[in-house]
């Protein structure tokens, strides 16, 4: 190759960048001020919402709200009495224990007065079998709760364990250490209710980090800021895909994800579908684009709803060593779901969903943090070579460090003048410098995993869910 | 001072597209500068707004109290009352505090009930909060206009309802809603009315209050729905469904029978709900007729309906659907035929299991 031709290649590629970093910026931007426009149509209609009457009303749906656990004996029993704390009436709650190696399933036993019960299971959905079988509370107090002894399968097939077993209209799905508000349920349901011109296929909340919070019986009684900069810095994430992302493809029609720790399905398309995938570590995406996939094959109408309120409050990892295995698993969730479905991607049949949401996720989730680490090992070669343009460098890096953190800071702006909770007073100057921070706190580690999870992804396949620790929520 | 000038030299002579992020970056900058002393601003001014609001409720609570039990034996208005009065009438010029004194009193208002709570109505008009809502009403803002009906609502204002009522068909959800609700909580089945010119969809969470608002209602007077069960906007036929099932509406019987054979499924089954809850056994046979032509939701609303008013003789007939392909509907057959004769029970049960794995 002549240098002409090296020119060429170098000027390729250095427009590569910085075409793909301005169209990331610019699709931020935009779904940061669609998010604005929504969150704040959404706040208006809220304020004359009542949701006290659906609470007693023999006329609301019922829910199952199936939560599969594995070993978490430490909290289980405080989760289970959360799970039952709900104020909406017509609701059951069915725990999966997926074959726990610990003690979860007596806890329960003992803790609910369970019985061994038999019942017919409609096995809509193929699983593992069960273990010990379904039991029931002889206490009338308890006889929401259902629980469910099986083996071992992993969170999809506990999922599908609950689908198959539930016998009501709709089912959220949660993880059993999440800690849900008494009004979640209503406020999940109302979509679903309200939508008289589209079939509402799932609902999706928001989560918080609930690290350092104070919880008393399964109830939040206070927001604390967590100490550790990895804890902050996945606040400040969360409140910024929650709060100026989700929302916007909500508006759009576009959501491709709703959170495994919170989502509200209707069980009927769930089922059709054929519940969770057990194949893929990413089962919460996965089922929401087969569910929408499945919808646009039969040229339904539909949508997939989403509730800014905080609804569900979880635990976030507090060691980079957990959050590097979670971020791990999501990288591989993310590209197992879009490997599936490609043929949706580009695919003017599925309108929105082929055209929009896939293109966004294949470019900017999937493809982003490879193209971040191949710029970063493109730089470190020209520097070596001694071609940098440094007046470019310290230009653009600047920038990008700026916007990052100008998309913070209207985040928080953005939880301010909706939620406000996180009202005490230091919290708002650590927002902001964790704002400063999270670039170099948080951000290389998300790389890291991204590029690892994209390693173990196509080099060691059998790499499944990480164990994650559980410390439990701070107790009042 | 030369230094800046250096740097500033140095850009001029630098390419555009670095000027352009250097450009970029200052403004990012400023951005970022204003909105941190935003949020400084808007936390400080949240937790001071949260304080003044206490203490301006506090006291309008207080001036509020001493009002409702300062009056004359004679329903004249004490000069304690009128004072009250002057000095509210004042505070409710600015929109801050009037948002208060309206809070303030729904909270009252919602706290306590008879003589007193109607003594809160009348102050509510004395102060002159009611031209401020009827005036809601006039804004061009859907948000502004439901919340003047909403206070409307809340103070009980009845003489106002055909002004409310422009909002029948309003674009708004919302709009509507507040409209349904307010004529619902103040004029109770007659406020229903509205049903007979609804031309947009009810969704099921509006169809949801309404009944829950008619239930604390608790009047004894309740409307005819037989109208409605015809109407072509199928939301209002499923809303009055569930009106029949509640107020247990048997003189509807005929317009139900017919409902059976409604082109909506949705409206089908709720039907065959609500002749079940009502007994209506003529239903049953039609039901029992034509049972496979039907779809697995009317299918399975029957057959709940067949749970409370089986004979032995429809054991042939159940018999026929014991190895039905839908899973719902093979445990409902088997449920009734238990209740119909237990001790064939265990050979229904063994049925059943041999069907599953099969």
């Amino acid at each position: 190759m002549n240098t002409s031709t090296v020119e060429i290649i170098m000027l390729i590629i250095h427009y590569f960048f910085l075409v793909f970093s301005v169209i990331a910026i610019s699709s931020y931007s935009i779904l940061a001020v669609i998010s604005a426009i929504e969150t704040i149509e959404y706040m208006k209609k809220n304020s004359f919402v009542n949701y006290k009457e659906i609470l007693s009303s023999t006329f609301s749906p019922s829910i199952s709200i199936i939560a599969p656990a594995y070993n978490e004996s430490l909290n289980i029993v405080e989760n289970v009495r959360s799970l039952l704390s709900s104020h909406y009436v017509n609701y059951d709650v069915i725990i999966v224990n997926d074959g726990s190696k610990d003690d979860s399933l007596s806890k329960l036993i003992e803790a609910y007065d369970l019985i061994q019960i038999s019942y017919h299971i409609n096995e809509q959905i193929k699983t593992k079998q069960l273990r010990k079988g379904i039991y029931k509370s002889t206490n009338p107090a308890f006889d929401k709760l259902t629980v469910v002894d099986k083996e071992n399968g992993g969170k999809a097939d506990a999922l599908n364990m609950g689908l198959n077993i539930s016998k009501n209209k709709y089912v959220a799905c949660i993880d059993v250490d999440c800690l849900l508000l008494e009004d979640a349920l209503q406020k999940m349901i109302k979509p679903f209710l309200e939508t008289t011109d589209a079939r509402v296929i799932a609902a999706g909340g928001v989560i918080r980090i609930a690290n350092s919070c104070i919880v008393k019986d399964g109830k939040l009684l206070d927001i604390n800021f967590p100490k550790t900069w990895l804890e902050q810095g996945q606040i400040l994430e969360y409140l910024r895909a929650f709060l100026l992302g989700r929302m916007a493809w909500s508006r759009l029609n576009g959501l491709l994800v709703i959170s495994g720790a919170f989502g509200l399905f209707d069980k009927k398309i769930a089922i059709t579908v054929g519940g969770y995938d057990t194949n893929t570590v990413g089962e919460d995406m996965e089922i929401i684009v087969r569910m929408r996939r499945h919808m646009e094959d039969e040229k339904q109408k539909y949508k997939v709803a989403y509730i800014p309120d905080p609804l569900c409050w979880t635990e976030a990892p507090d060691n980079y060593k957990t959050f590097i295995s979670q971020r791990n698993r999501w990288t591989r969730g993310t590209i197992e779901t879009l490997k599936k479905h490609n043929k949706i991607g580009f695919n003017p049949k599925y309108n929105c969903l082929g055209l929009i949401s896939y293109p966004y996720w294949f470019f900017f989730e999937r493809m982003a943090p490879i193209i971040e680490v191949a710029g970063i090992i493109y730089f470190g070669i020209l520097t070596v070579l001694n071609e940098v343009r440094w007046d470019y460098t310290f230009a653009f890096v600047i920038l990008a460090y700026l916007f990052s953190v100008l998309f913070s800071i209207v985040a928080i702006v953005s939880e301010e003048l909706t939620y406000h909770q996180y009202k005490k007073k230091s919290i708002g100057f650590k927002l902001v410098m964790i704002a400063f921070l999270e670039p170099f706190v948080n951000h290389p580690y998300i790389l890291y995993s991204a590029i690892k999870g994209n390693i173990d992804y196509y080099f060691y396949k059998k790499i499944e869910w990480g164990d994650m620790t559980r410390k439990g929520m701070t107790k009042a | 001072m030369n230094e800046n000038v250096y740097i500033l030299e140095n850009l001029k002579q630098s390419s555009p597209i670095i000027q352009l992020a250097w450009c970029l970056s200052g403004i990012f900058f400023v951005i970022i500068t204003m909105l941190i002393m935003y949020l400084k601003y808007l936390r400080n001014h949240l937790r001071e707004n949260e304080k003044i609001e206490t203490k301006y409720q506090e006291e309008y609570e207080t001036h509020l109290i001493t009002y409702l039990y300062a009056g004359n034996d004679d329903d004249t208005l004490s000069l304690e009352q009128q004072s009250i009065i002057n000095e509210l009438k004042t505070c409710i010029v600015d929109p801050f505090k009037r948002k208060i004194v309206v809070s303030t009193l729904l909270k009252l208002r919602n706290e306590i009930s008879g003589e007193i709570a109607e003594s809160i109505d009348k102050l509510y008009i004395e102060l002159g909060l009611l031209s401020y809502s009827l005036a809601k009403l006039r804004n061009k803002k859907w948000d502004i206009i439901a919340i003047g009906i909403r206070e409307l609502t809340q103070f009980k204002v009845k003489g106002v309802h055909k002004v409310v009522m422009n909002n029948i068909n309003h674009p708004k959800k919302e709009v509507r809603k507040e409209m349904q609700l307010y004529l619902i909580h103040l004029f109770s089945f007659k406020g229903l009315n509205f049903l007979n010119v609804l031309e947009t969809s009810l969704s099921e969470w509006d169809q949801i209050q309404l009944l829950e608002v008619l239930q604390v209602a608790n009047n004894t007077e309740i409307a005819d729905i037989r109208p409605w069960l015809k109407s072509s906007n199928d939301s209002v036929v499923i809303f009055s469904l569930k009106l029949a099932k509640v107020y247990n509406q048997f003189e509807a019987k005929e317009e139900l029978i017919e409902l059976l054979d409604s082109k909506s499924e949705n409206v089908r089954v709720n039907t065959i709900a609500a002749l079940s809850h009502l007994n209506i056994i003529e239903a049953k046979n039609i039901l029992k007729t034509n049972f496979a032509e039907r779809s697995h939701e009317e299918q399975i609303a029957f057959l709940k309906m067949m749970e409370n008013v089986y004979e032995s003789s429809d054991k042939a007939f159940l018999l026929e659907h014991m190895q039905h392909k839908n899973f719902e509907i093979k445990l409902l057959v088997m449920e009734i035929l238990k209740n119909i004769n237990f001790e064939e029970y265990p050979f229904y049960e063994s049925e059943f299991q041999k069907s599953l794995i099969a």
